[in-house]
């Protein structure tokens, strides 16, 4: 007696999925090759100017979450801070929050380069014209050093005030090197206090309801993570690739990590075009949807090299049929529950979760389509390949042998 | 019913059992309950799952320390130094060092204004440097000397400046008494860690972090009458202030055999000494030109069962006799007749003069080193010390004593040459904003949990129920693991205890389709099980091990809130593996032997 399931699809199904696969391998490469495109595309776009919508982690700079008390235009924002000092700003409105904008801009230091000058003027003005031997400071750097006149005596207190002057944010001021070099080290971490003030300069007072979330990164540090991002995608793309060379044969790696590479480059392709914020997390989506995605194409071709062993009457293209078919419900199945969770993630969660999310969805799909779609033509050809180079030696040896 | 059923039940019980009284603190922990857990359990399950900065709040800071500037700024101190021992020694007059090049590649070109004293920069003179310089070049015609840096002192110069600059950092951070701060070093970079602050904290902590660190040399007052009026009222005000305890110092001048004493407070948490020295009435005040600072006193070798390590104070006069800038270095070295480990400092020929000065008119008395306020030791000086060495002995062989000796070098050094140091990576997260992202991601959690769990149940019916329980399980075990490992729930981290709960069902919706098939093949429910498990376990074990290839990878690459992603995410594959694998198993056993003759069954 057999015995009835719920199914969504039924197990006598059979689609032909193999005869299909040329103009969707050729739609998924045009796919692949627009979401490339994109990015250099992203760099002219007006209001976008990037090829992905980087995070501060990295190009550098520094990224702020600002609260404001009544409702602002970007705009508004972003000509506040210019005024301020704070160059090239970028405003994205937070929709999950009210009145809530993500401002990033590239400076990291609480010393604006256009205020150098006039702190340099204030020395001059203060303490005499040759009073100031030097003004250090970095770019980037968290503190600075005053070198002055040496033989007379200078207080901390004196420079402080001359920096405030100048309107530079200083958190403190200490003596550096011995007494007689009269020389002052700035620690200069005032950035968010520099910031509010700027907008609440121009946005009128207390238009700045807080400011609850601050990073910044330096730009040698941003290169860094960025190099790091993308070492650890190629990293864990070989490692999988050996594994499947170890559990598999060799005509079953590139299958995998074609269409592994085909899930990173369109979820790639979907910031491109989303210009949503492209950062770690969005690195750790990707690698989670490259070990994910795998999972698809396992389950296919663990049926594809069963079935091999068994109909051995049939053709090796047909085998590869049979057994998406067979396994075309666990595939969708597992895939919708992952979409499911990821869904809801993306719908009720916020920052990081969200982003992570988004990226999980559009891999989720694209995972499950190249499993079909992508590998297991893949395999087909490669299978046909080997056949080939394995044929033509034994017709030589036919040939030769009866002499 | 077989026997190997009930030897996995009675195991899986256990494991379960276990994971949840691990996992019951930390759950205590997020929902405020934690008091109503007796003290016997807490101290027994003391693992709990910390939450990242970015769920409590707080402040993580990566600073780089520039090791190459750390070498051309000591070439600066050597040019100013050979400049002046020119002048001094040799009788030079407008002889010119100057620095060419950075880092390792430093150079220091010496030119003379009469080239006939380029003579006197001789190997005698060239001796005294041979350590940090090597002559490159020297042109007979121009009298121009060109030296470079050592290599191997280049070496020892990079490493010393990260650990000096891990030894600044930590010895900040204690200060701030935040709970649990976590200073790590990673290769030249330093990581720092608070979780907790208050936003109007960071940029006062931020402030102490970054500035360069002050090395000072003061006088102990030893024998002072205000220290003995202070210890007096300490004794009658022991109850106010727990812990709070008077000690007694003894020593022995060695050239006349003077005695010294000396009264200090002593407790084991710096914070009661400091309470009690702020509570002070008005007339018992330090007076102003006096200060009283701390010393965390190592203990003796063998007692290493109190781990806390008591701290001292010292009544010290106010005026540095000496700051970091008259040191040019410090080193360890043995002791050639005793063989115990000793520190030596060196001074510039200022240093010297001020040091011989200073050491004359205090023998017999201790002199504290003091980086950034903290005491690192105070030695008795035992006689003038000219010539711009000093030595300080310590007491005893052991590995510890030779610890401290290096940590002493590392306090000296970091005076002497400070380790320039940059903030590369911030990230502070107010402490509101933790809660905000939790209790979105909770909804979101529940909503996605409560889809799978609806659909499973519709699809698979008793099957379906047994996925569901795996998963609950699954999550379970998740985060026991997690507390036992105590590791750190992160945003990104709830992110990965999700997609967990997504792909918890996955292995059993790949089991249950195979169970299937073999139902539809005629075969029994016992046979389809087993067959069914058997036959998908290479699949469901294949995809496990690529997810976690792509976790393991994350986790070496990854930093702060991704790296507990990556742990989430390994701990969730594993766990998924067990349950489905395994603890599923046991339930499907029980459904198929207990309804031995049914034809079907519910999948």
């Amino acid at each position: 007696m057999s015995q009835r399931f719920f199914e969504l699809i039924r197990p006598d199904h059979n689609f032909d999925f193999v005869g299909k696969t040329k103009p969707l391998l050729l739609s998924s490469a045009a796919l692949v090759l627009l979401s490339l495109l994109l990015l250099p595309v992203n760099m002219f776009l007006p209001g976008r100017g990037h090829a992905l919508n980087f995070a501060i982690d990295f190009r550098g700079g520094t990224e702020m979450r600002v609260d404001f008390t009544r409702a602002v235009e970007p705009a508004a924002i972003r000509e506040a801070m210019e005024s301020g000092g704070f160059r090239d700003s970028e405003v994205v409105p937070l929709p999950e929050f009210k009145n809530s904008y993500l401002v990033r801009f590239p400076a990291v230091s609480a010393l604006q380069p256009n205020q150098i000058a006039r702190v340099e003027e204030g020395f001059r003005q203060k303490l005499g014209a040759d009073s100031l031997r030097k003004f250090e400071s970095s770019e980037g750097g968290d503190k600075a050093y005053v070198r002055l006149l040496k033989g007379k005596a200078f207080e901390p207190s004196q420079v402080e005030e001359i920096l405030r002057g100048a309107g530079v944010t200083v958190s403190q001021v200490q003596r550096f090197g011995r007494p007689e070099d009269n020389t002052f080290e700035v620690v200069l971490v005032g950035l968010e206090k520099e910031v509010r003030t700027a907008l609440d300069a121009t946005l009128g007072q207390g238009a700045v309801a807080s400011i609850p979330s601050v990073g910044s990164v330096g730009a040698k540090a941003g290169k860094e993570l960025r190099d790091n991002g993308i070492i650890s995608l190629l990293a864990a793309i070989g490692f999988i690739m050996l594994y499947i060379l170890v559990r598999f044969d060799f005509r079953y790696g590139p299958g995998t990590v074609v269409a592994l590479l085909h899930d990173a480059l369109l979820v790639l392709g979907a910031f491109a075009l989303t210009y949503k914020e492209f950062s770690l997390a969005t690195i750790a989506a990707i690698l989670t949807v490259i070990g994910y995605s795998m999972n698809d194409t396992i389950v296919v071709f663990d049926r594809i090299r069963e079935n091999a062993g068994k109909m051995r009457d049939k053709k090796f293209p047909q085998i590869v049929n049979i057994s998406v078919n067979e396994t075309l419900s666990r595939t969708i199945l597992t895939s919708a529950t992952v979409f499911f969770v990821t869904l809801a993630m993306n719908i009720w969660g916020s920052g990081v979760i969200r982003d992570f999310a988004f990226a999980m969805n559009v891999g989720v799909i694209v995972g499950t389509y190249s499993s079909i779609f992508i590998a297991s033509p893949i395999l087909i050809w490669l299978n046909e390949k080997s056949l080939q180079t394995q044929k033509k030696p034994r017709t030589q040896r036919s040939s030769s042998s009866p002499v | 019913m077989e026997r190997s059923f009930y030897y996995r039940v009675t195991a899986y019980s256990f494991i379960t059992l276990l994971s949840v009284m691990i996992l019951l603190p930390s759950v205590a922990d997020w929902t405020h309950t934690a008091h109503r857990l007796p003290e016997w359990y807490t101290k027994m399950f003391s693992r709990k799952i910390a939450l990242g900065l970015d769920l409590q709040g707080g402040l993580h800071l990566v600073y780089e320390v520039q090791v190459d500037k750390a070498v051309s700024d000591k070439a600066d101190r050597l040019a100013a130094q050979i400049e002046e021992k020119l002048a001094k020694d040799r009788k030079v007059k407008g002889a010119h060092v100057s620095r060419e090049g950075d880092g390792a590649e430093s150079r220091l070109r010496v030119t003379f204004q009469n080239k006939a004293d380029a003579r006197k920069l001789d190997r005698a003179f060239e001796r005294e440097f041979a350590k940090y310089l090597t002559r490159e070049s020297d042109n007979g015609q121009t009298g121009e000397t060109v030296f470079k840096m050592d290599a191997d002192y280049v070496d020892e110069l990079r490493g010393y400046a990260v650990s000096q600059g891990v030894e600044t950092i930590k010895n900040r951070v204690d200060k701030l008494g935040v709970a649990e701060p976590i200073v790590q070093r990673k290769q030249n970079d330093i990581v720092v860690e608070l979780a907790g602050l208050s936003q109007a904290d960071f940029q006062r902590v931020k402030t102490m972090i970054g500035k360069t660190a002050q090395l000072e040399f003061k006088m102990v007052d030893d024998g002072a009458e205000y220290m003995q009026r202070l210890s007096a009222y300490a004794e009658s005000k022991k109850t106010q202030y727990p812990g709070l305890e008077v000690g007694f110092d003894y020593w022995q001048q060695k050239d006349n055999g003077q005695q010294h004493t000396d009264v200090y407070l002593k407790s084991k948490d710096k914070s009661v000494m400091e309470r009690f020295l702020k509570d002070l009435p008005s007339e018992l005040a330090v007076p102003n030109d006096h200060q009283i600072l701390f010393e965390q006193i190592s203990r003796d070798e063998d007692d290493d069962k109190t781990p806390d390590k008591p701290w001292r104070s010292y009544y010290l006069h106010r005026r540095a006799e000496l700051t970091g800038e008259y040191l040019t270095d410090a080193e360890m070295n043995f002791d050639q007749t005793t063989n115990r480990p000793e520190v030596g400092i060196t001074f510039d020929s200022e240093g010297a003069s001020l040091f011989e000065k200073a050491s004359g008119a205090n023998i017999g008395r201790k002199m504290a080193i003091i980086l950034d306020e903290k005491i690192s030791s105070a030695p008795t000086i035992e006689g003038r010390i000219g010539g711009g060495r000093a030595r300080i002995t310590m007491g005893g062989y052991s590995d510890k004593v030779q610890q401290e000796a290096k940590d002493l070098v590392a306090v000296l050094k970091a005076g002497a040459l400070p380790a320039p140091l940059r903030k590369t990576f911030e990230t502070q997260v107010g402490a509101s904003l933790g809660p905000e992202a939790v209790s979105k991601a909770r909804t979101s959690m529940v909503i996605g949990t409560l889809a799978v769990v609806i659909f499973m149940l519709i699809y698979y019916r008793a099957s379906g129920i047994i996925a569901d329980v795996a998963m609950v399980f699954n999550v379970i075990y998740l985060l026991s693991i997690m507390a036992l490992i105590q590791a750190t729930l992160t945003l990104p981290g709830i992110a990965a205890v999700v997609l967990t709960v997504g792909m918890a069902v996955d292995a059993n919706i790949i089991f249950y389709e195979r169970i299937r098939e073999e139902l539809r093949g005629g075969k029994t429910p016992r046979q389809a099980v087993e067959n069914g498990f058997g036959r998908a376990l290479w699949t469901v074990v294949d995809a496990h091990v690529t997810n976690l290839v792509a976790g393991v990878v994350l986790y070496s690459y990854g930093t702060g809130p991704i790296r507990g992603f990556a742990v989430s995410l390994i701990a969730g594959i594993v766990c998924n593996l067990f349950t489905s694998v395994w603890l599923s198993r046991v339930m499907f056993d029980y459904m198929v032997l207990r309804n031995k003759k049914r034809a079907t069954m519910s999948i």
